[in-house]
C-alpha cells in the first residue's frame, strides 16, 4: 500500500495550477482532498507521476448566499458543506447526501469538487447536483465557462473537464418556498460504497407537484437523471399510486449491473423502495416550508 | 499509563513502530493464478535461494503431510492466487514496492482450478501420487440403523471462509548478529514461532530469539509461522541487516490464513416428541491448496462437536478436510467451534418447527441430565439444569412473545492441552510476569494484576505483566482456544504458590513485604491433558427493516464462566466475541469465483463489523468455579459460537426463511414473503 513516486506539487492560485496541468499534459492530474485518488494510487491500480495538489489555493474554499443560488467553491470539504446552516436550511438534501457520504473522517478531507469531478458513478454528490439543477464553473487556459450539471457526466471517471480544467466553483440555484428534497442512499455498511441512491427535490404548489429534480447514484456509468420520473411527476398530486409510479419511472432510468453488491434484479428492487422513500420525506419537507 | 491508553493514543510500540539503522523492507511478488505451473522465474529472491518448506506450529498444527507441506516460495507450481513466488528488498518500503512490480518475471501456465470443496471430492488430485484430494478422512462415531424414524431432517450448511482481519496485519522484523536470529512479531505465542524457525530453516534453539511486540489483534491469524517469515529471516541473515515486513490488507486478505470455509450436510432422526434418536453427517472444510493449515484437523474437530449440549446416543460423522486452490484455512476465533454449533443448531430448530414445537421446549428434551460423553466423543456435563437456569435468567419466554427471538447454546472446548508457563520474576519492590501464551488484545495483565493481589497479598500496581520474549521464559504454548485465564491463570497461580512456600521456608511466614524485598524467580509449567468443557447460551433480537436490512437489536449472553479473575476482561472478550459472530452472520465472508480469483479483495467487499452496526449487549454470569488452580473456566470464543445460531435464528423468525449459509445474502433477505 505505498504508491509509485511521483511529483508534489502545491501551487497557491487557480491559473498556476492550470499552467501546471498544461505543461505536464497527461502525466499530471489535480489533487484535491485525495480521498479517491490516494487510494488508487496507494494499490497501485493506477500511477500519475505529477500531482498538482490545490491545497493550498486559498480562494476556492468557501460557502455564499448569492442572489439566485448558493455559491460552493470547489475546495469546500465535505464535512465544512455538511454543517453549514445555510445548507442545513436550504438544501436538507445536500445535508442528507453529505451526512451519509462514506465516514467522518473521509468528509473532514474530501472536497465537494472533489467528489463531483472525480466522475465515479457511486459518489453521492453528482446526482443531489443533478437533481437540484447545479451549474460547474470551469476554468481553464483560455478562461472561464459553465457547464450544466446535466452535461458534465460523460462516462464512467469521464466528465466535460478537458484536459488543463478545473472546476472552481458549484452554483446551486435556490428554488422557490415550499420545495423540499431527500437524498436516501443504501449501502451494507459504512464501508461500502452504496448499493443504490436516489436524490429527489420537488417544488409543490398546493399539493400539486410543480417541479421535480430526481437523479440516481450507483446505477450506471455515471449517476443518472432520472428525467422521465421527473416529467412524470410535473403537474401531479402525490398520490400514492403516482409516488408508486414514479419510482417505477426511476428504476427504468438506471442502468445497473450485476456485481458483488448485488443482482439487476435485487438492485432495482432496492432502488424503487427508497425512490419511493425519497419522494415522500421530499414531499414532506416541501410541505413544512 | 494504562495499557489500553497507551495502544490507542499511539504510544504503542507495534512490530512497524521498529526501525533499525540499515534495515530492509521486503515485498513479495504473488501468484495471480488460483493453480499454474511455473515454467521460469527471473529475478528477485526465490526458491533458489529458499528452498526451504513450511512446517505446522502452534494452534491446530498437524504433521505428516511433508511433502504437501507450503513450499516458503514457490517452486514449479502455485496452488492459490496470492502465493509468495519471489521476494524482492529495499531500503524504503516504496522502493520494494516498485521493484515488486517492475524487477521480477514469472511466466506461468495457468490450470484448470479446484475451488469448491465438494466439487474437489470428485475432482481429478490436484497432485501427482495422491489418489484423491482428501488431506483427511475420518469416521467418527459408530454407523446405525433407524427403521422407521417419525422424523427424518436432511439439510446442507454453509460458513464460507472469513478473514481473521486484526486491526494490524501481520508484521515482523528480523535482525542476525552473526550468532544469533532475533524476531520481533505480532504474535500469539512466541514459542511456536520459535518452534517454527527452528525446524524449517534447520537452527539450534540457542541460536534463536522471538520477541512479540505490541499485538494488534489476531484472533487465530497469529499463532503461526508464515513464509513471509521465514524469507525475512533468511534475508536478515544473509546480509547482516535489519529486515522488516509489513502485511498490506490486501495480502491479507488474499494470502493469510482466513477461517471457516466449511460445509456441513446433516441427517437427523427424531421420534414425534421431539427426541433426537440419532445424526448422521458429512463435515467438509475447504483446506486450502497445502497441508499445514489447521484444515487437517478441524474436520474432526468439528465432526467431534456435533452433538453439541445434547444427549444423542447414535451419531456418525464423515469428517473430511479437502485440498482446494486457495490458501490454506487457518484458526479463526471459534476455530471449528462456531461450525459445529451452526450445524447442530440449526438442525434443532429445523426439528422444532417440523413439530411445531418451542426451540427450547425441544432443547430441553434433549439435554444431559448426567455427565455424558458422546458417541462423537464430546465430554458434556449435565447440560438441563444449565439451559433450565439459562431460559429463566435470560427472560426466554418475555423475549419470543414480544418476537424476532432467536436462541442457540453450545458446548465450548477450551483448548486445554497440553497446560500452560508462567513465570514470576521479583526484583527491586517490582513483580514481572511472563505466560506462555501471548496476549494480542485480550489485556491478559489485568487478570494476572488480579490473580497476584489474591494470591500473595501484592499491590496491583507493583505487577508488571510482560510481552512474550522466548529468552525471558523458557517454554510455552499460545494464546487461543479460551484457555489463557484457564491454563495461563492456573500457571500463574501455581507459580504463586511456589513463590509463597519459598517465601514461608525461608522466613517461616509468608508476607508480601519479605516478598518484596527479595529477588526470587518463580518458574511453573502447569500440565494438563484432559478436555474441560463448559456451557453457554446467547439470545438474540431483530428487526428487519423495509428493505430486507436486520438490525440486530439485543445480544443476551449467559456464560458459565467459573471464577471471574477480572472482570473488565470479561466484558471485552464478550463484546468483541459477539461483534464477530455478528459479523460472521450478516457481514463478512471471502468470496471466489470459479477461477478461483477472490472476489473480496478489499475490506469494503470482505466487510467488517464497525461500531454503528453493534447491539446492545446484555451479560449474565451462571457462576460454577472449575476445579483448575485458577478457578475460571473458558470464555475467548463462546460469543462467536452462540451469536451466530442465536442470530440465525432470530432472523428465521423475523423474515419466514430458512437460514443456512454465513454470511447470510442480503438478497436472500429481501425475497421474504413479506415484501412479496
Amino acid at each position: 500500500m505505498m504508491p509509485p513516486a511521483f511529483e508534489y506539487m502545491a501551487p497557491t492560485d487557480v491559473d498556476e495550477a492550470i499552467d501546471l496541468l498544461n505543461r505536464y499534459g497527461d502525466d499530471a492530474k489535480i489533487l484535491a482532498g485525495g480521498q479517491s485518488l490516494l487510494p488508487l494510487l496507494k494499490s497501485r491500480i493506477t500511477s500519475i507521476p505529477y500531482l498538482i495538489s490545490l491545497s493550498e489555493v486559498k480562494d476556492i474554499s468557501y460557502i455564499t448566499d448569492g442572489k439566485n443560488s448558493l455559491k460552493i467553491g470547489a475546495m469546500t470539504l465535505d464535512a465544512d458543506l455538511e454543517y453549514s446552516p445555510t445548507v442545513r436550511k436550504n438544501f436538507p438534501i445536500l445535508s442528507d447526501a453529505l451526512g451519509q457520504l462514506a465516514d467522518p473522517l473521509v468528509r473532514n478531507m474530501g472536497t465537494v469538487g472533489g467528489n463531483l469531478s472525480h466522475g465515479d458513478p457511486s459518489n453521492d454528490l453528482p446526482s443531489v447536483m443533478l437533481a437540484l439543477d447545479a451549474t460547474f464553473k470551469i476554468r481553464g487556459k483560455s478562461g472561464e465557462r459553465e457547464v450544466h450539471s446535466r452535461d458534465f457526466y460523460m462516462d464512467t471517471f469521464v466528465t466535460a473537464l478537458e484536459h488543463g480544467e478545473i472546476l472552481t466553483e458549484i452554483s446551486v440555484p435556490y428554488w422557490p418556498a415550499a420545495s423540499g428534497g431527500a437524498y436516501v442512499k443504501f449501502r451494507k455498511g459504512t464501508w461500502n460504497f452504496s448499493v443504490a441512491g436516489v436524490a429527489v427535490q420537488l417544488q409543490l404548489d398546493n399539493e400539486i407537484v410543480k417541479k421535480a429534480g430526481i437523479a440516481i447514484t450507483s446505477m450506471g456509468p455515471t449517476a443518472l437523471k432520472a428525467s422521465e420520473a421527473e416529467n412524470y411527476l410535473k403537474g401531479k398530486k402525490l398520490t400514492a399510486e403516482n409516488v408508486r409510479h414514479a419510482a417505477e419511472l426511476v428504476v427504468a432510468a438506471s442502468q445497473p449491473s450485476s456485481d458483488s453488491y448485488g443482482s439487476v434484479e435485487y438492485k432495482k428492487e432496492i432502488l424503487r423502495r427508497i425512490s419511493v422513500q425519497a419522494i415522500k420525506k421530499a414531499q414532506t419537507r416541501a410541505e413544512v416550508k | 499509563m494504562d495499557l489500553t491508553e497507551k495502544l490507542v493514543s499511539g504510544k504503542g510500540n507495534f512490530v512497524d513502530d521498529i526501525n533499525m539503522p540499515g534495515m530492509l523492507h521486503l515485498s513479495f511478488v504473488r501468484s495471480p493464478y488460483a493453480r499454474a505451473k511455473i515454467l521460469r522465474i527471473k529475478g528477485g529472491i526465490t526458491w533458489k535461494d529458499v528452498d526451504l518448506k513450511m512446517a505446522s506450529v502452534g494452534e491446530g498444527a498437524t504433521k505428516g503431510f511433508e511433502y504437501l507441506e507450503h513450499p516458503v516460495l514457490a517452486k514449479d507450481y502455485v496452488g492459490y492466487v496470492g502465493q509468495p513466488v519471489a521476494a524482492v528488498y529495499a531500503d524504503s518500503p516504496y522502493e520494494a514496492e516498485d521493484l515488486a512490480e517492475t524487477s521480477v518475471e514469472v511466466d506461468y501456465e495457468p490450470l484448470k482450478a479446484i475451488v469448491d470443496p465438494e466439487m474437489s471430492l470428485t475432482a481429478e488430485p490436484m497432485y501427482p501420487g495422491l489418489k484423491s484430494n482428501l488431506l483427511a478422512d475420518k469416521y467418527l462415531g459408530a454407523d446405525f440403523e433407524i427403521k422407521d424414524a417419525p422424523v427424518i431432517i436432511e439439510d446442507r450448511f454453509v460458513n464460507h471462509r472469513i478473514a481473521t482481519d486484526p486491526i494490524e496485519p501481520r508484521g515482523i522484523v528480523a535482525a542476525y548478529d552473526g550468532n544469533r536470529l532475533t524476531v520481533w512479531v505480532s504474535t500469539q505465542s512466541v514459542h511456536s514461532l520459535k518452534e517454527g524457525f527452528c525446524e524449517i530453516m534447520h537452527l539450534e534453539p540457542e541460536s534463536v530469539r522471538v520477541i512479540q511486540t505490541d499485538t494488534g489483534g489476531a484472533f487465530g491469524l497469529k499463532g503461526g509461522i508464515y513464509p513471509e517469515y521465514i524469507v525475512a529471516a533468511y534475508l536478515a541473515m544473509r546480509e547482516k541487516r535489519p529486515v522488516k515486513w509489513i502485511e498490506t490488507r490486501r495480502e491479507h486478505l488474499l494470502a493469510s490464513r482466513p477461517g471457516r470455509g466449511v460445509v456441513g450436510k446433516m441427517k437427523l432422526y427424531a421420534d414425534r416428541t421431539g427426541k433426537i434418536l440419532g445424526i448422521k453427517g458429512d463435515v467438509i472444510v475447504d483446506s486450502g491448496a497445502f497441508a499445514g493449515g489447521s484444515g487437517e484437523f478441524s474436520a474432526r474437530f468439528i465432526a467431534m462437536q456435533l452433538t453439541g449440549p445434547y444427549e444423542i446416543k447414535n451419531a456418525y460423522i464423515h469428517a473430511m478436510s479437502v485440498l482446494t486452490n486457495k490458501v490454506p484455512q487457518g484458526p479463526y476465533r471459534g476455530a471449528g467451534r462456531p461450525e459445529a454449533a451452526f450445524f447442530i443448531e440449526r438442525m434443532v430448530d429445523r426439528l422444532a418447527d417440523e413439530l411445531e414445537m418451542d426451540p427450547v421446549e425441544i432443547r430441553l428434551k434433549n439435554a444431559t441430565t448426567a455427565p455424558y460423553v458422546s458417541p462423537t466423543g464430546l465430554t458434556v456435563e449435565a447440560s438441563k439444569p444449565f439451559l433450565e437456569s439459562a431460559v429463566k435468567a435470560m427472560g426466554y419466554h418475555d423475549h419470543v412473545r414480544k418476537g424476532n427471538t432467536g436462541f442457540g447454546w453450545f458446548v465450548l472446548v477450551p483448548a486445554t492441552m497440553p497446560g500452560e508457563t508462567a513465570r514470576i520474576l521479583v526484583d527491586g519492590g517490582t513483580v514481572k510476569v511472563w505466560l506462555g501464551g501471548n496476549a494480542h488484545g485480550q489485556r491478559h495483565d489485568l487478570f494476572v494484576r488480579s490473580i497476584l493481589s489474591d494470591e500473595l497479598g501484592i499491590d496491583p500496581s507493583v505487577v508488571e505483566w510482560q510481552k512474550g520474549d522466548t529468552d525471558q521464559l523458557e517454554d510455552g504454548v499460545g494464546a487461543w482456544g479460551s484457555r489463557s485465564a484457564m491454563m495461563g491463570g492456573s500457571a500463574l497461580v501455581e507459580a504463586a504458590r511456589k513463590l509463597r512456600k519459598e517465601v514461608e521456608n525461608k522466613y517461616g511466614k509468608y508476607s508480601p513485604q519479605k516478598l518484596l524485598e527479595g529477588k526470587w524467580d518463580s518458574y511453573e509449567f502447569f500440565h494438563y491433558d484432559k478436555p474441560y468443557n463448559n456451557l453457554g447460551a446467547n439470545l438474540i433480537t431483530v428487526h428487519q427493516d423495509d428493505l430486507g436490512v436486520i438490525h440486530v437489536r439485543e445480544c443476551i449472553s449467559y456464560y458459565d464462566l467459573g471464577k471471574v479473575l477480572n472482570m473488565d476482561n470479561v466484558i471485552g472478550q464478550n463484546a468483541g466475541g459477539c461483534a464477530e459472530g455478528i459479523g460472521q452472520t450478516l457481514y463478512e465472508g471471502l468470496m471466489f469465483d470459479e477461477n478461483g480469483q477472490m472476489m473480496t479483495s478489499s475490506i469494503a467487499d470482505a466487510g467488517v463489523v464497525t461500531a454503528d452496526l453493534v447491539p446492545r449487549y446484555k451479560l449474565l454470569l451462571h457462576k460454577s468455579e472449575s476445579s483448575l488452580p485458577s478457578r475460571a473456566k473458558g470464555l475467548g470464543e463462546a460469543p462467536t459460537i452462540g451469536t451466530p445460531v442465536a442470530l440465525a435464528r432470530a432472523i428465521e423468525v423475523a423474515t419466514g426463511l430458512r437460514i443456512r449459509e454465513t454470511p447470510i445474502n442480503p438478497e436472500y433477505l429481501l425475497s421474504a414473503k413479506k415484501f412479496h
